[in-house]
């Protein structure tokens, strides 16, 4: 039992006071790359996206990491490797299982919602996947499509990239239906640059880095979604340069919102604001079109590899001072409660 | 400098209606160095207006900042400051800020909006058609 008090106490310590900490400084941070320019809002989007997700990563990271290596803090990672002392480290390493066990708990919860839309393997699907494959050899643009296509005939799913690794473009056939050549051409065109950015995997990531937060969605919700509409228009705006029709896409776009009859009780009062948003940046890329306004950003998944890596190694190679201190405070609460 | 106005879309959100159908005019027509009369002989296509009443919503546009003018004799000549792509960025401050995301691992093309939005929606479809009217697409 009283083995136990540590990981306890720590995992509390880092969900309920690390995280909401990290979240705060996150903030912080974002406010002053948002309101660094006039556009701010619509730029930086690697940097910030870095620091959305740096607020749950590093902290996990660096306290999972101190668990595992408490007891040999300051010796070489090697060391660690080959002389691993298990019988010192029951205490630490309960610490980092338990909290593992709340990460991945939090975390199974979000992606319980992630539900991808079923594949339709019918014929007309069959006949709706050689027009877009078609569609897509006749672009050189969209080459980067050639077979991640896939159909669904779920009747209030428009278009959407779906799959971490390696990224499909859904298309609803009935929305497929409805829409001419150059729209679905333009709609493909914005699809790509969600493929080219890994983006579901960016997404995926993004939520949850929230739900691990408890204070995270209050904090960081309303930089999450200025950041996902800026990312959106950044995608349309990458489609026009690429070639896209500014007029299609923006026709295309609102096809999409419109819910069918089916849905349109189910859901409720949804914001248009990002919506009026992009189709007004599309109707202006109609006039003069668009550049890409700033210098190439450091790509965010790689960055974000190289931050957790360190921050794995950090404890090991320096010191686990924070933790030792939670682990002295939890064994001194335990004395007071107990004598 | 602006204020947002709600219920309102694309120009009109930050501008008045007649400040947001002239900068309209100025943009889709690709005016430079115009006058008053330049952008009168437009609007009275559209409908009746006084000269008194553009020349004072353009000297209200030069004081916002978005047009720039300058003497040629007893009249003014104005200009753009912005490109309605470089408004509609500065604009992006302000209108993301009431940004409601739905947070979700997919990346779609569009949310969808309820059936309420379906007038906005329609008033977006008839900016893009009077586009495509204007650039005779």
């Amino acid at each position: 039992m009283t083995e136990a008090i540590f990981p306890l106490l720590g995992t509390a310590f880092v969900i309920l006071i690390a995280l909401p900490c990290s979240a705060l400084i996150a903030k912080a941070g974002l406010m002053i790359v948002e309101h660094e320019k006039v556009s701010g809002r619509l730029h930086s989007l690697d940097l910030r996206y870095i620091l959305l997700i740096a607020t749950s990563i590093v902290p996990i990271a660096w306290f999972l990491s101190a668990g595992l290596h408490q007891i040999e803090s300051g010796k070489l990672t090697l060391a660690c490797l080959f002389d691993h002392n298990a019988a010192l480290c029951f205490e630490p390493g309960f610490f980092a299982l338990t909290l593992i066990f709340v990460v991945i708990h939090l975390g199974t919860a979000t992606l319980r919602h992630n539900r991808r839309p079923r594949i339709s393997t019918s014929t007309h699907a069959d006949a709706l996947t050689q027009r877009v494959e078609r569609l897509i050899l006749a672009n050189a643009s969209l080459q980067p499509l050639h077979g991640r296509i896939r159909i669904t005939d779920e009747h209030d799913f428009a278009l959407g990239t779906h799959g971490l690794l390696k990224p499909v473009v859904i298309i609803g056939s009935s929305f497929a239906d409805r829409i001419s050549h150059d729209m679905l051409a333009s709609a493909l065109a914005h699809e790509n640059e969600h493929v080219r950015s890994l983006d579901p995997l960016r997404y995926l990531l993004l939520k949850l880095a929230l739900a691990v937060n408890p204070l995270g969605r209050f904090l960081l919700g309303s930089h999450v979604s200025r950041w996902h509409a800026a990312q959106e228009a950044h995608c349309d705006r990458e489609a026009v340069i690429r070639g896209a029709s500014p007029l299609s896409l923006a026709d295309a776009i609102i096809r999409a919102a419109r819910p069918s009859t089916q849905e349109a009780v189910a859901l409720g009062a949804r914001d248009t604001t990002v919506l009026k948003f992009r189709i007004q940046m599309l109707l202006a890329f109609s006039e003069q079109n668009p550049t890409r306004c700033c210098r190439r950003e450091i790509p965010a998944i790689p960055m974000i590899l190289i931050l957790l890596i360190f921050t794995l190694i950090l404890p090991h190679q320096t010191s686990t001072a924070a933790l030792d201190a939670i682990h002295t405070g939890s064994e001194h609460i335990l004395t007071y409660f107990l004598h | 400098m602006f204020h947002l106005r709600t219920g309102k879309i694309g120009l009109a959100l930050r501008l008045h209606a007649l400040e947001a159908t002239i900068m309209d005019v100025v943009w889709s027509k690709r005016l430079f160095a115009f006058s008053v009369s330049d952008v009168l002989v437009v609007l009275e296509k559209q409908r009746d207006i006084a000269y008194t009443t553009v020349m004072t919503t353009m000297s209200r546009l030069h004081d916002k900042g978005l047009l720039t003018r300058k003497r040629d004799g007893k009249r003014y000549l104005y200009s753009p400051k912005l490109t309605r792509e470089q408004f509609l960025e500065s604009t992006a401050r302000t209108v993301l800020d009431g940004a409601i995301g739905s947070h979700q691992a997919i990346a779609m093309l569009a949310e969808k909006v309820s059936e309420a939005s379906a007038d906005e929606l329609d008033d977006l479809e008839a900016l893009i058609c009077q586009r495509r009217e204007e650039l005779g697409i």
